[in-house]
Formats: structure tokens, sequence, C-alpha cells
């Protein structure tokens, strides 16, 4: 299959109906409470590993890849950290800013220590990054399973770790609207690079579902009502090969990503979502007694 | 007689008809208003929608339609659907079984195969897994696997898929199975290739080399040996271990690519920075190479290599190269800064049939300074494509016998790609050695006879 520079491979439907985890017996709201601290985990990662963002959403992608399908990684078997880890990895590793195993691990071992996988910006720019270090004893058998990890995600994915995104797709559909001569443009497309930042850590994994061309288009309409910047009065989106009905499911997936957010906030209040296999199976045990 | 204005039942009635008349246009006029509000209501609603995407397209939507744009039908238009495929798990090995051994090659074994389901006939190439790697899954595999994927061309080999063996660390490349690789090919025939041929090769070559070079990735190691050719006349690149996407313009990149006889100067002097040129000095290599029907700079080491550019090419001056005194390495050199006139090189003598355009091209590939080489697209506009004798059609091509298809090669004592991880000791290479001597040899012969 020929890699196209403006087009993803999409799960199948029977990838997304099912997923490795789901077969090892792991609740869904589990595997999505895991699978959102994981993304957002590999955002934060990415930040402290002063990755730009085209390769942290690039890590995303191939992250959120891995673990669906009933062919895909399973939580109970690859903690989530790991997989995160491995997905930076190896994308930096093809990217202009290859990282070495002992920076990608002592960030991790870090967040780890700040006991969530969501640290507001402040937290991780305030943090003792610099200091924190792992031994080399445990630096050995962490490399040793960041080459694993890596390794099976590169498998389980055929290599397909090829991740098209919408970004600089976005800022030419803004120039072909001619929106850039209107003052509060550059509000209009940081208001979208917010949207497809947002849209990376969906709960319905909307870069797994969607072109990125569509992703785009959905994130100007979104940006566009918000900043109150009028767009021309016709069907637009079509222009961009985007049906209304793509559009709608997009603008809704996209809005709902901080209600998620919030409830998970809720729901995980003063607790840590469990990053690790282990904590994942102290976790359905605890579910199981307390029903 | 009764008042003129004295009510009577005629005024009663015709009052009584007035004031209904009045009533009626009355409630006329609110029903019209009301209609009218509605009207509105409805229109400003129907635009509603219409800015905002609603889950089902509408089927009845003249009535903005006729407002705005009277002509249109709303008619259903055709979206570009792109498809970019799906992913899953690399099959299994066993899928394919192994016919014959062909090489080894600079990081992996190639061997040739045939899909069992298919009987498609198919070339394998088993990455070398290095445990003691502290890099896990060799990058270098990893940007072959990618370019591949990415890079499809007609003369660039194709990556059908990636296997992985019951060993969990075995990965292996499935491409296309081409009969004959150059390097094998012009050893086994008796005769160089017609010029007819010499350009159909290298127009094809050049070809592929613009589209790596046009989507930002070089391929630093083009070599006869790693240059296909099928029974048909097709020529394929094989062997991206090397390649990679450019880099941002500051990046440092090693200078240890290239196996040593295709490798440009400005990498035998340790330069960082370097771009798509080192591919273009190696095409000039592999034209010479086409033509003689053996390699035209065989170096035993980077030092001899140096000194035989040096003779092949002439000397770098001040006026054709000004940047090579900046040069890791030059400075080891002791070249005659004037040798002026001296300093031509010898590759019209050295190519004795080739026409004026071809020596034309020829020499501005094989130019010292990169900056003077001509890129890929330049050199598919070049004068000697068009000149007779044509570049002959892949169709009239001739075929051979070919080796890889049924027999073990023997290995070939031309050097390998360069190692990575080994380019530190580049540093301290000496050479000092290579004008040594020159003084000597210049005072000997006082002319030379060229052929033109």
């Amino acid at each position: 299959m020929q890699v196209s520079p403006l087009a993803n491979p999409l799960a199948t439907v029977a990838q997304l109906e099912t997923s490795g985890s789901q077969i090892d017996g792991i609740p869904r709201h589990l595997e999505n409470s895991i699978r959102f601290a994981g993304a957002q985990l590999t955002q934060a990662a990415g930040i402290l590993l002063r990755l730009p963002q085209e390769v942290i959403a690039q890590a995303l992608v191939v992250f959120m890849r891995f673990l669906v399908g009933p062919e895909g990684g399973s939580l109970a078997e690859f903690d989530v950290q790991q997989v995160s880890a491995a997905s930076l990895y190896t994308i930096t590793k093809l990217s202009p800013y290859p990282k070495s195993p002992r920076s990608i691990i002592n960030v991790f071992a870090y967040l780890s220590t700040l006991g969530t996988p969501t640290p507001t910006p402040d937290q991780l720019q305030q943090g003792k990054a610099e200091q924190y270090y792992v031994s080399e004893g445990t630096y050995q058998s962490r490399r040793l399973v960041l080459s694993d990890t890596e390794q099976r995600i590169l498998k389980a994915l055929g290599f397909n770790v090829h991740v098209s995104l919408p970004y600089t797709l976005g800022i030419t559909y803004l120039q072909a609207l001619d929106v850039f001569s209107h003052p509060r443009a550059s509000d209009l497309a940081k208001r979208a690079t917010a949207y497809l930042n947002t849209a990376l850590l969906s709960p319905q994994m909307l870069y797994l579902t969607h072109q990125p061309g569509s992703l785009a288009t959905a994130t100007i309409y979104l940006a566009a009502k918000e900043v109150g910047i009028k767009l021309p009065e016709v069907e637009w989106w079509e222009v961009f090969d985007t049906d209304r009905e793509e559009l709608g499911f997009l603008v809704v997936g996209m809005l709902s990503v901080g209600s998620f957010a919030e409830e998970e906030r809720a729901k995980w209040q003063g607790r840590k979502v469990p990053m690790t296999v282990d904590e994942l199976e102290a976790e359905m045990k605890r579910e199981d007694s307390g029903e | 007689m009764a008042s003129r204005w004295a009510d009577d039942e005629a005024d009663k009635a015709e009052d009584l008809r007035r004031k209904k008349e009045k009533e009626e246009k009355k409630r006329l006029k609110l029903h019209k208003q009301q209609a009218e509000q509605e009207a509105a209501a409805s229109a400003s609603h129907q635009r509603d929608l219409e800015s905002r995407p609603a889950k089902r397209r509408r089927l009845s939507n003249e009535a903005f339609f006729q407002d705005h744009i009277p002509q249109e039908k709303p008619a259903e238009r055709k979206l570009l659907r792109f498809d970019g495929g799906s992913w899953g798990p690399c099959r299994h090995t066993s899928n394919f079984e192994t016919l014959n051994h062909i090489e080894e090659g600079s990081y992996g074994w190639v061997s040739r195969a045939r899909e069992v389901a298919t009987g498609r006939v198919v070339a394998l190439k088993k990455v070398k897994m290095d445990y003691q790697q502290q890099d896990g899954f060799p990058i270098t595999a990893l940007r072959e696997i990618t370019i591949l994927q990415r890079a499809r061309h007609k003369n660039i080999v194709s990556l059908h898929e990636v296997l992985s063996g019951s060993d969990p660390s075995e990965v292996v490349l499935v491409m296309e199975f081409l009969e004959h690789d150059l390097k094998t090919l012009q050893e086994d025939m008796p005769d160089p290739f017609l010029a007819s041929e010499v350009k159909t090769l290298l127009r094809q070559l050049t070809s592929a080399l613009s589209f790596l070079h046009s989507n930002h990735i070089f391929h630093r190691d083009l070599k006869t040996s790693n240059i296909l050719l099928s029974n048909h006349g097709h020529l394929k690149i094989a062997d991206f271990g090397m390649a990679r996407y450019l880099p941002p313009p500051d990046a440092r990149l090693t200078q240890l690519v290239v196996t040593l006889w295709y490798r440009a100067p400005e990498l035998l002097l340790g330069t960082e920075s370097y771009g798509t040129e080192i591919d273009m000095w190696s095409l000039g290599c592999i034209f010479g190479e086409l033509l003689l029907k053996q390699p035209i700079l065989q170096g035993k080491n980077e030092v001899d290599e140096l000194s035989l550019i040096f003779v092949l090419c002439g000397l770098p001056t001040d006026r054709s190269w000004p940047e090579f005194w900046r040069l890791p390495n030059a400075k080891g050199l002791k070249i005659p800064r004037d040798s002026g006139a001296k300093s031509g090189g010898v590759i019209r003598t050295k190519f004795p049939f080739l026409t004026h355009a071809g020596a034309d091209l020829l020499m501005s590939l094989l130019s010292l300074n990169p900056e003077h080489r001509p890129t890929a697209a330049e050199v598919l506009e070049h004068p000697y494509f068009a000149e007779q004798p044509k570049p002959k059609p892949v169709e009239m091509f001739p075929t051979f016998p070919s080796r890889a298809g049924q027999e073990k090669r023997r290995r070939r004592d031309s050097p390998n790609a360069p190692k990575r991880g080994d380019a530190p000791g580049m540093r301290n290479v000496d050479f000092s050695g290579i004008f040594a001597n020159r003084e000597d040899e210049q005072a000997g012969a006082g002319f030379q006879l060229r052929v033109a």
C-alpha cells in the first residue's frame, strides 16, 4: 500500500469493535481511562523531552494504533507507560530529533514520581526533572523492556508507523478560505491547532477513524464559531472533501473531549490511574470486591 | 321626511358592513403578518441548519437555495476519498519458502523465495539484529522500511510487506525480485554496455534519484551492486540501509557514508554538512563504470581514494572550490596552491569514445566542488540524452542469464558500506602522504599526448 502524505491508514471496523485488552477481560471503562491517561502521559513526556508537537502527535497516533484491534497490544500484558515510552522512542528515532533511551527512561521515571499522569504545565515546568536519575541496574532492565516493547509495537502495526498530520493542512485550508486578511485570524489558527491537539487525546480515537483533511476542516469550523469569524455561507467543507455528516460527527467528538476529561478527573479524584499491569490488576480486584 | 342625517335602517346596515369590512381587513393583515413572520422564521431556521452541521443531509433545501443560489440544484457533489489502507500485524515467515541465497548486504542477508500461497517469487531480506546495540530496533532497518514504504517509483525496488519470524527478533523484508544486479552482470558480460544501453540505464537511474531528492530523501550508498536490473531492461535502486530524510539545515550528519569507491571528495575530507550532491558524485562514478565495465576509482583506503580522485579530476583550486581549505581533513594536504593549468584532470583522456555532451555530463557530475554538480532533474534535461545514439527502448534491451536466479554468488572483493558508529575514526586520517612525491613526478614528464 502506497504511503500517502495526505492520508493515514484507518482502523477497520473489526479493530474498533474490540481490543486486546477487552479480550483479556479488562472492562471498557478502565481501558478508556488508562488509554486517556497514557495519551496525556505521552504528551507530557514529549514536552519534557523538548520535542516539537508534530513528533509528539505522531507518537500519540502510534500509541493509539497499537492499543486497538484484537491483534493489538493488551493492557493486561503491557504497562501503558511502556507503550507510551516505546511509541515516543521509535517515532523520535525516525524524526530529526532522536532521543536516547537514557533520556526517555529518565523522563518517564520523573513523570511517575509526580503521582498523576496529567500534570499541569506549571507542574511540568517547575519540577526538578534534571535531578531525577535511575540507577544503572534499573536503567539496563528498563532499556531492555523499552526495546522489546518497541519491537512488539512495530510488528503489531506491520511497520505502519507513518502518520500524516493535519496541522499544515489546516493552515493551507485557512489560506484557501482567505481568512488571514482578518485581524483575528491568528486566534482562529491557534484555536484550530488547539482542537487538533485535543483530538489526539480523544477517547473516540478520532485520528484512527478520520483522515487528516477532515480533522483539519472540523477544527476550523469549531474555531471559527468560537472566535467569531464568518466563513463562507456555503458548504465550504465539501471543498475539503468532508461531508456534512463527517463534519458533524467530528465536531461533536472534539467538543466531548473536554467533558470526558472532567469526568475522568472527578472519577479518579485523589487516586492514581493504573499505569502498570500490576496496578491495573489491583484496581480490577478492588472494583470486584466493591461491587 | 326624515333628516338626511337621521340614522335609519339602511345606515345601520351600511355601518355594520363597513365595520365588518374593517375587521376583515385587520384579520387579513394580521394573518399576512403572521405568515410573513413564519416564513422569515423558517428561513432563518433553514439558515441555522445550514451553518450547523446536521446529522443527516437535508433533502429539501430549495427554499434556502432559491434565495441565494437560484440556479444551482442541490445535487450530490462527489467528494474525494483518500484511501490510506489499514494496518495489521506482520505475517509469519513460514508463508514463504526460501529458494536460494543471493548475497549478504550491508545490514542483512538476501535470498530468493517463493510465497507458498501464490507462487510469487520475491526477494527476502533478513534484518541483522544486533543485541549488543544500545539503540533498540536498528535505525537503518527502520529507515529503510519507512523510506521504501514511501518511495514508490518504477525505478525503485518495491517493498511488499514485512514479516516476523518465530524468533521475536527476526524481521524480514519482502521485496520484488529482479534477476540481476549491475555489478555481477557487468562482471559476467564479455563487452561493456552499448552507448545506447548506458543511456537507458543512466536515465532510469537518474529519474529514480530525481524522485528521491524531490521527496527529500538521499540514498547515501549508490553503487552498482545496489542497482538491480530485470530481464526486461528495467532498472531499480535497492538497499536503502543508508538512506535518510534530509535533516534540518544545521544538523550534523555522519561523514562515514557511501562505499569508498563511490564516496564524494567532500565526505573523504570529513565534512559534516552535505546534501544530495553526494548521490550525484556516486552517479558520476556509476556512469563511468558503465562505460568502462569496471569501477573507475578503486581506492585501497581513504587516502588512496582521494589521490585517485585528484588524478582523475584534477586538483581543487581557490577558484573552483573556495570552501575546500576549510574542510576538516584538508589541512593535512600539501597541494601546490597555484597548480593552475596542470589541474585539469584526465576525464577526457580516460573516456576517449564518449561524445562531447557525454564527457561534459560526466565531468560535471565528477566536479570536486559539490555546488558545481548538477541536480538529478538537470541531468535528465542534459543534451547527452537527446543526441544520437538515442537511449535504447527497454523492450529492445538484451537479456542475460541470471545468476541470482539459480546459483550462489561468490563474495566479491569490493569494499562494503561503512559501518555505523565508526565515524569518529575518520578524524585522524592523515592525507599528508598523497602529494609527498608529487614534485618528482611533475619534474618527470614534460608533456602528455592527449586523445580528444
